[in-house]
């Protein structure tokens, strides 16, 4: 038992460790505050259960809004709404991203290589947020949406980092070595090149992460993806923006909450990338 | 003993800053001395302290946390422990030229060689600008680099390895330093291009009467050129001995050195080889360092004390206790 | 010789910069057509067939696709981007007349962020000491990982609601009197720009102080002055400027939610607008300039960068 802690206290002290710790620890507050709260808590989250506007009390920590939903259980709710779709929206293009950099970065055939090359330099030329505003208009506004574009855009920038390295990875001496023993391409491919690359697009992904909480919520706050009265930190903001001045807690709260799990993230992504730096 | 040596450090130990309370020996009971016009060879292994040794010589130990822990170190009579910026301005790049690793630099980038000579010309304040060019080709005239005005107009990854090295050579004696600190000039050249450097550093000499000390890891390329060697090992200098009689050394480490020459070896032969790594910084064993490793270790050898140099002949210090019983 | 290696790398990167631009001009055209369904029939619901004929002409959806491709791109040629749907006014007229906006509000920022982030970044990585380093990342962190549209809420909260200094919405566009709704912007904009900055100077300033010649460059003697910008600052630009170019790249897609918050009537808002109806030429037109300007910007970013240090491959 002892031997575990010291374990886990000198694994805290490499570089990046507390970062990564403490991100983690703030994630899982968060995720668990999100299954506890909407599933045991005692009000729904499009219950009406008093009057509205009711500032911060013991019984509403977070206060009721416009229409006197109880605000914590609306932001707490969101939590899986909010990191669903990112997830969803990180791992697809994840997934779809690493298969066509792998794929394009051994592919011989130069037409190929230059029209697909081409493409990917061509979604990437756009901000993520504006072709995905762009889509939605042709798509239809709403979360599901929001993930089928993130699946034909984002693909691309893991698509890019993806080849890179299958490139890279693909000329080093231990590549040939297989080659010249006579490894069958599919295991030189499954067993050297793939670990290697999909390594980096998940680390990517990770940063990219906290990329797209912020586009999707985004999205909402422009009422393109979450619609009401679905809670979704987004939408919340964008709804309590009318009354910022009289009632203050209905963008705050949602806000933090958005806040503290992109920023729980960030700590974890700064944590890995100083760990493998070693600084 | 007096201020009459150009260069003179006893017993020099410096130190690093390993976290806020720990402290790590890395150059410990260091003593050279360099006269005027001598090029002295100062060679060891990695790790044993020759590079650290050369930053105390300009100055720039704390960039690494480290400092000067005791010692004396003298520059011209000039105490250089105490030395204040002031000192150091004058003395940096005017009376002490600087040439780095080449493996790892050479000029600034982001600057024309033209612009990084010219740095170095002006450090002299009443340079007048006028002759401003004239004497940046003159510098690469003496450090032989052909089409010096095309050279003035590069950046540095236009240049080959031997260019940037001579053109670090000209900003180091732009303004005829009395010493010359080259650490590891010649790392990671080809063969050709090291005998030609060393022969550039070797003409310089002769022409404007500088000191040189040249840090290596290479003793037969050291052996060469300079008047007298000096041996580190494990932060510490162990010999002291005139280059054209290194093979009477009469220290077990500075003959191991000599004998891993590739060259010495027979055909089908075998290869001598120093026994183990050097010890790491921080365990180094007590009295002679080299014990550990030697083939002709004693129990006198491993007192408790630090080992003093002992002078044995003309110039020729050296710490080991059993010198006169060591025969070849 | 010297010269003309020069020309030729800024040729071949303005040789890709093109082929990109060309490709986002391939999107642009393909964002109406590759999603299923008809716009036009979607935009009019049910009406009667020729009306919807008469739209599907106006979007330039008749015909095969790569006689809508040619058309496309003759019209584009000819500074033609269609007529809006909801106003009749001609595309090419509305980015005219809300592009401006934008482009002054992404420079400010840019400008104010470099300004800052300059010595912030330099001095925070030379002092290199551990706490200022930490207070450092995790400040930048937080605002990094913050949405752009929750630190305008708090921004309007505290300098709107609080203490009234700047406007709710709203926007005149004469010179005074615009700088009231536009500084807050502009400052939310500086924060999240400096903050990226920053960063990047401090990291690449970290880099540089550990390189051999910059030890050189001590020892040679170079006077504080100029050490300081020919072997601190311009070693570290590179990386910079194209971080830079590609953040102000970022901060026009983040103008969309910014300029919705602050009421301003730039590109961003007009490009809202146009999705909240449906406006397909403004929406096209739009994101084909958002493109453009992300591909100009990328290519002025690279050739500075190589600029500044030669060793940048572009």
């Amino acid at each position: 038992m002892k031997t575990r802690f010291v374990k886990f206290k000198e694994w805290l002290l490499l570089p990046g460790g507390f970062g990564i710790f403490t991100g983690m620890l703030m994630l899982g507050t968060m995720i668990l505050l999100g299954i506890i709260i909407p599933n045991f808590g005692p009000y729904k989250p499009d219950e009406f259960i008093g009057d509205p506007f009711l500032p911060p009390s013991w019984q509403h920590p977070f206060g009721l809004d416009q229409l006197g939903r109880d605000v914590m259980t609306r932001t707490f709710s969101s939590v899986g709404i909010d990191l669903g779709v990112a997830f969803l929206g990180v791992s697809i293009p994840l997934a779809i991203g690493t298969v066509i950099g792998i794929l394009l970065g051994l592919a011989k055939n130069k037409y190929v290589i230059s029209l697909v090359g081409s493409l990917i330099d061509g979604i990437n030329a756009f901000p993520l947020l504006i072709i995905a505003v762009a889509m939605l208009t042709f798509l239809g506004s709403g979360l599901r949406s929001v993930v089928v574009i993130l699946a034909i855009t984002n693909w691309a920038r893991y698509a890019r980092i993806s080849r890179t390295r299958a490139v890279v990875v693909s000329k080093q001496n231990y590549i040939e070595a297989a080659k010249t023993l006579g490894f069958s391409k599919r295991r030189i491919v499954m067993k050297h090149i793939a670990p290697n690359v999909s390594s980096e697009t998940v680390a990517y992904a990770l940063s990219d992460f906290i990329l797209v909480i912020v586009v999707v919520s985004g999205l909402s706050f422009l009422g393109l993806a979450a619609k009401p009265p679905m809670a979704e930190w987004g939408s919340m903001i964008a709804d309590g923006r009318a009354y910022l001045a009289q009632s203050w807690w209905l963008v705050i709260f949602p806000g933090l909450a958005l806040c503290w799990s992109a920023v729980s993230l960030s700590f974890v992504v700064e944590g890995i990338s100083r760990r493998d730096r070693g600084v | 003993m007096s201020g009459n040596h150009l260069l003179e450090i006893k017993n020099l130990k410096i130190d690093v800053r390993v976290t806020k309370k720990r402290r790590l020996s890395i150059v410990d009971t260091a003593s050279l001395i360099i006269e005027p016009g001598q090029i002295i060879g100062l060679i060891g292994e990695s790790g044993s302290g020759k590079t650290m040794l050369c930053r105390s010589l300009v100055g720039t130990l704390g960039r690494r946390g480290a400092y000067i822990a005791s010692g004396q170190l003298k520059f011209d009579g000039i105490d250089l422990i105490s030395a204040k910026q002031s000192v150091w301005n004058e003395i940096r790049g005017k009376r002490i030229g600087y040439v780095p690793q080449s493996a790892l630099a050479g000029p600034n980038p982001v600057m024309t060689i033209g612009a990084q000579l010219a740095e170095a010309i002006l450090q002299d304040e009443n340079f007048p600008k006028a002759d401003l060019e004239k004497r940046s080709l003159e510098l690469l005239n003496i450090v032989q680099i052909r089409r010096p005005e095309t050279v003035l107009k590069q950046y540095q990854h236009e240049l080959s390895g031997g260019m940037k090295q001579r053109v670090m050579i000209a900003c180091a004696i732009a303004q005829q330093p009395q010493l010359i600190v080259a650490d590891e000039p010649t790392t990671g050249l080809d063969v050709t291009v090291q005998a030609e450097i060393m022969e550039l550093l070797k003409q310089i000499r002769k022409d404007f009467n500088t000191s040189i000390i040249l840090v290596s890891h290479d003793l037969p390329l050291i052996n060469e050129i300079c008047d007298d060697t000096v041996v580190m090992h494990a932060g510490t200098t162990v010999e002291k001995i005139p280059s054209k009689s290194i093979k009477a050394s009469k220290h077990p480490y500075t003959l191991a050195l000599y004998n891993s020459r590739i060259d010495l070896v027979v055909p089908k032969g075998q290869l001598k080889t120093i026994n183990g790594q050097p010890p790491s910084v921080g365990s180094w064993p007590e009295g002679c360092r080299f014990s550990e490793r030697c083939d002709f270790v004693k129990d006198k050898c491993r007192v408790k004390q630090d080992l003093p140099l002992i002078t044995i002949g003309t110039s020729h210090e050296t710490s080991c206790l059993r010198y006169d019983e060591i025969a070849r | 010789m010297l010269k003309n290696q020069i020309a030729r790398t800024i040729l071949g990167r303005l040789g890709r910069a093109l082929s990109v631009g060309f490709w986002v001009m391939v999107i642009s055209f393909a964002i109406m057509r590759i999603i299923p369904g008809d716009p036009a029939s979607a935009r009019l619901g049910g009406v009667e067939a020729e009306a919807i004929a008469q739209l599907r002409k106006q979007l330039n959806l008749d015909g095969s696709i790569f006689q809508q491709f040619s058309r496309y791109v003759t019209d584009l040629l000819h500074g033609n981007l269609g007529i809006s749907l909801q106003t009749g006014r001609t595309v090419i007229d509305i980015i005219g007349s809300t592009l401006p906006l934008t482009i002054y509000l992404i420079l400010f920022s840019t400008f104010f962020a470099v300004i800052l982030s300059i010595p912030i970044g330099t001095s925070i990585a030379w002092s290199g000491k551990a706490p200022i380093v930490y207070t450092f990342r995790g400040i930048t962190a937080v605002i990094l990982a913050t949405p752009n549209f929750f630190i305008a809420m708090v921004g309007i909260l505290i300098f709107t609601v609080r203490v009234n200094w700047s406007p709710v919405f709203g926007y005149e566009p004469e010179f005074p009197q615009n700088l009231k709704y536009l500084w807050l912007p502009v400052v939310v904009n500086t924060l999240i720009m400096t903050s990226v900055v920053s960063r990047v100077i401090f990291s690449s300033v970290i880099e540089t102080k550990e390189e051999e010649f910059v030890e050189t460059g001590i020892i040679r003697g170079v006077g504080r002055r100029r050490f300081f910008w020919f072997y601190i600052l311009k070693p570290s630009m590179a990386p910079t400027v194209v971080l830079l170019s590609y953040m102000m790249g970022t901060m026009l897609g983040a103008t969309v939610i910014l300029e919705t918050i602050f009421t301003l009537p730039g590109i961003g808002r007009e490009m809202v607008n146009a999705v909240l109806t449906s406006d397909y030429p403004v929406v096209q037109g739009i994101l084909l300039i958002f493109g453009v300007i992300t591909v100009f910007l990328s290519f002025v970013g690279d050739v500075i960068a190589y600029l500044l240090d030669r060793r940048v491959k572009i």
